[in-house]
């Protein structure tokens, strides 16, 4: 047993012995995991509390994401007979984009591309060639099937985006009274601009921890996700067949005349909704990229002002009725021509020369001599000369109760308010400026404004703002129906509209017997009107001397009128007058339509 | 009567004479430090584990709400789709050219009913 002890002393004091070097090293190891562990430490407490904002920081930069859900546009419906139908809804369409730098072979990439979508595979071949740009797009409005189709060849670099477009199932039916909605999702012209607020709706947004793919975790505190609040439906006035078919009735018109461009409108007097508003030449909303004449966008019906020319008498004549100067069986010597401020004022068709007229005359013959004596009326009754009183009164009822001079604030984008001369007595010419207004020249109007008037005199008085919006539906289904809103409850006394009804039927009589055939209409309708024929200012000064306008403003109905219809004209190439060649014929086919179609209730005694 | 008579008492029928009966404390039994650690360790592991549980489960329930949503969206898609065939179907132009429309006549009214 000793030799053993002796052995074990001996080995203990070797310094080779194994066992001092084993814990030697099993001493080292734990040295070098405590320096490890501390060099952790020291590390951790670095990062995480030195460095705490900043670390933090590019943890929620990398797992925090931020982005907008997408609003759905409200559709735009119209009338359909009873039912409502839409005529504007969106569409989600895709587009096609490359990245050139994954794409080494861009023949045989366009090649398969054109294998599924068609096109021109040069175009995508130089498209992908781009080494300037890693995204280009190679096609827009694709649908999911094609989509789909792209994604299955799983080339690398090409990749499909799904974008919410407009879609119009009626083509280019009201493209100018809806508008477009452009590349950054803003309305542009027609309702879509003026009602854009409301059709756009609100963006939901995400604010959350997400994992890789960019989904929520649900876990995790401080989540902020809001669901979007979709725009709102907007229902409009319009009848879609009836529209359909007054564009129809522009289009025949204008390869008839081969004018400059024709406007209508028929608007519900008794309540100001338009339903139906058209322009020629117009263009399809759905490829609004590819025209080129902007001025194809603008509705011409609202923005577009010009001298009514004679139309204008319809408002002149009930204006003065509405002052007692004159009575509807009133008759006066026309002299056939009248001197103001050394200006000659004739008439167009100067027939008969001097005698004894009537009130109906003004109207069926379109005396300008007449519409002028009748200012002179509300100057001095029974007198020959325009004096300031007459200026002021004519004023009165063209700005603030015809509300000429005005946007009418119908929901249009880009509404004019045309033009009212002031009634400056210091100018030398005034006389002569409001003598011409009063026959409609010197005076600019929309055909909408003239609707809006002329609605305001056939229904006894009252002014209804024009709209084409029937209903606002929000996302939760809740509607708002649009009431009628009066601006002025007396433009003229009830009697007035009462009175001026017989005698515009008297004008429509006046032209059937002159051998306008188109102008007859069933005894059982009331359709009344006035033509106008008006001179075109030459922005070089004075008028042009063959170029005229041709307007018409009417009504057809029952036992009440129950449509106004207003037609402008511009520069018709006809044989006759514009008014009565240019307008009137538009304005008799779209009556008739409205009989025929059964829009207008017939008399009931 | 001692406690240890009584064990005696109790343990004499397994001991026999001049054996050394088992010496019993008195003293509390208490968990040593390394238990009381590793019940802690225990425990928090535990509890990880139901916190781990809960948020696994939260966010289970995250990916099937957003599974539902993106259903949703599809399905809104779909809809949007059809309403938009719906509406091209009935439009204007193409009840227009349809062959009922091509056999429809003019009609003029002669007059009504008056009552």
């Amino acid at each position: 047993m000793t030799p053993k002890y002796q052995q074990s002393n001996t080995t203990e004091k070797r310094p080779d012995n194994p066992l001092f070097k084993t814990l030697s090293r099993i001493q080292l190891v734990y040295a070098i995991l405590i320096l490890i562990v501390v060099l952790f430490g020291i590390r951790l407490f670095y990062v995480q509390i030195i460095h705490y904002n900043y670390y933090k920081d590019a943890a929620l930069n990398d797992q925090l994401k931020q982005y907008q859900i997408p609003a759905s546009r409200g559709l735009i419906e119209g009338y359909d007979g009873q039912s409502v139908v839409p005529i504007v809804l969106n569409q989600e369409l895709y587009t096609l984009y490359a990245d050139p730098t994954y794409i080494s072979k861009p023949d045989n990439v366009a090649s398969q591309i054109v294998s599924v979508i068609g096109g021109s595979a040069s175009y995508y071949s130089q498209q992908m060639r781009a080494t300037n740009t890693r995204y280009v797009v190679l096609a827009t409005k694709l649908s999911a099937d094609q989509s789909q189709k792209l994604l299955d060849l799983k080339i690398p670099g090409i990749g499909t985006q799904s974008q919410d477009y407009r879609a119009y199932p009626d083509g280019s039916l009201a493209a100018q009274v809806l508008g477009f909605v452009n590349a950054n999702n803003q309305g542009q012209y027609g309702l879509e601009q003026a009602m854009n607020k409301d059709l756009s709706g609100k963006p939901g947004q995400v604010k959350a921890v997400t994992d890789v793919n960019g989904i929520p975790l649900a876990a995790t505190k401080g989540n902020i996700e809001t669901q979007p609040v979709n725009g709102d439906n907007i229902v409009t006035t319009i009848n879609l067949p009836m529209q359909a078919q007054v564009e129809q009735i522009l289009s025949n018109e204008y390869q008839k005349t081969k004018s400059q461009g024709l406007s209508a409108i028929v608007m519900n007097p008794n309540n100001g909704q338009i339903v139906a508003m058209a322009n020629y030449p117009t263009y399809d909303p759905s490829n609004y990229q590819s025209v080129s004449n902007p001025i194809l966008f603008e509705n011409a019906a609202i923005d577009n002002a010009i001298e009514p020319g004679s139309t204008m008498k319809t408002l002149t004549t009930p204006a003065a009725l509405d002052t007692g100067v004159i009575q509807p069986d009133t008759s006066f010597y026309d002299p056939a021509h009248w001197v103001i401020d050394g200006f000659n004022i004739t008439d167009i068709e100067q027939d008969g020369g001097p005698r004894i007229q009537t009130i109906a005359n003004i109207l069926a013959l379109s005396l300008n001599t007449g519409a002028t004596w009748m200012l002179m009326q509300m100057s001095q009754p029974g007198g020959t000369q325009i004096n300031q009183h007459g200026i002021d009164t004519w004023y009165n009822y063209m700005v603030n109760h015809f509300r000429l001079g005005q946007t009418t604030g119908i929901e249009q984008g880009y509404e004019s308010a045309g033009f009212v001369p002031q009634p400056d007595m210091t100018n030398p010419s005034i006389d002569l400026t409001y003598a011409n207004t009063a026959f409609g020249q010197g005076v600019q109007v929309t055909a909408l404004q003239m609707a809006a008037a002329f609605s305001s005199i056939i229904n006894g008085g009252t002014y209804y703002q024009p709209t084409l919006i029937s209903q606002v539906v929000d996302s939760n289904g809740n509607a708002t129906v649009n009431q009628p809103k009066v601006l002025e409850q007396h433009t003229v006394k009830s009697t007035v509209g009462a009175e001026m009804i017989p005698l515009l039927e008297n004008v429509v009589t006046t032209y059937l017997n002159e051998g306008f055939s188109f102008m007859s209409f069933p005894s059982d309708y009331m359709v009344g009107g006035k033509t106008g024929t008006a001179q075109i200012a030459n922005p070089s000064g004075g008028y042009y001397t063959d170029k005229y306008n041709g307007t018409y403003v009417g009504f057809v109905g029952g036992n009440q009128p129950q449509y106004v219809i207003v037609v402008f004209n511009i520069d018709p190439n006809v044989p006759g007058y514009a008014g009565a060649y240019g307008g009137q014929p538009v304005f008799a086919d779209i009556a008739h339509m409205l009989i025929n179609d059964s829009f207008v209730s017939p008399k009931t005694n | 009567m001692t406690y240890s008579n009584t064990l005696s008492v109790s343990r004499g029928y397994y001991a026999g004479r001049n054996q050394n009966v088992v010496r019993f404390s008195a003293k509390e039994h208490t968990l040593g430090p390394i238990s009381n650690t590793i019940i802690l360790v225990v425990l928090i592991c535990l509890l990880g584990l139901l916190y781990l549980t809960q948020v696994t489960k939260t966010n289970a329930y995250g990916y099937q709400i957003n599974n539902l949503q993106q259903e949703q969206a599809q399905l809104q898609t779909e809809h949007n789709n059809l309403e938009l065939t719906s509406a091209q179907l009935q439009s204007q132009g193409r009840v227009q050219s349809s062959q009922v429309a091509s056999t429809l006549v003019p009609v003029t009214p002669s007059g009504t009913v008056q009552q």
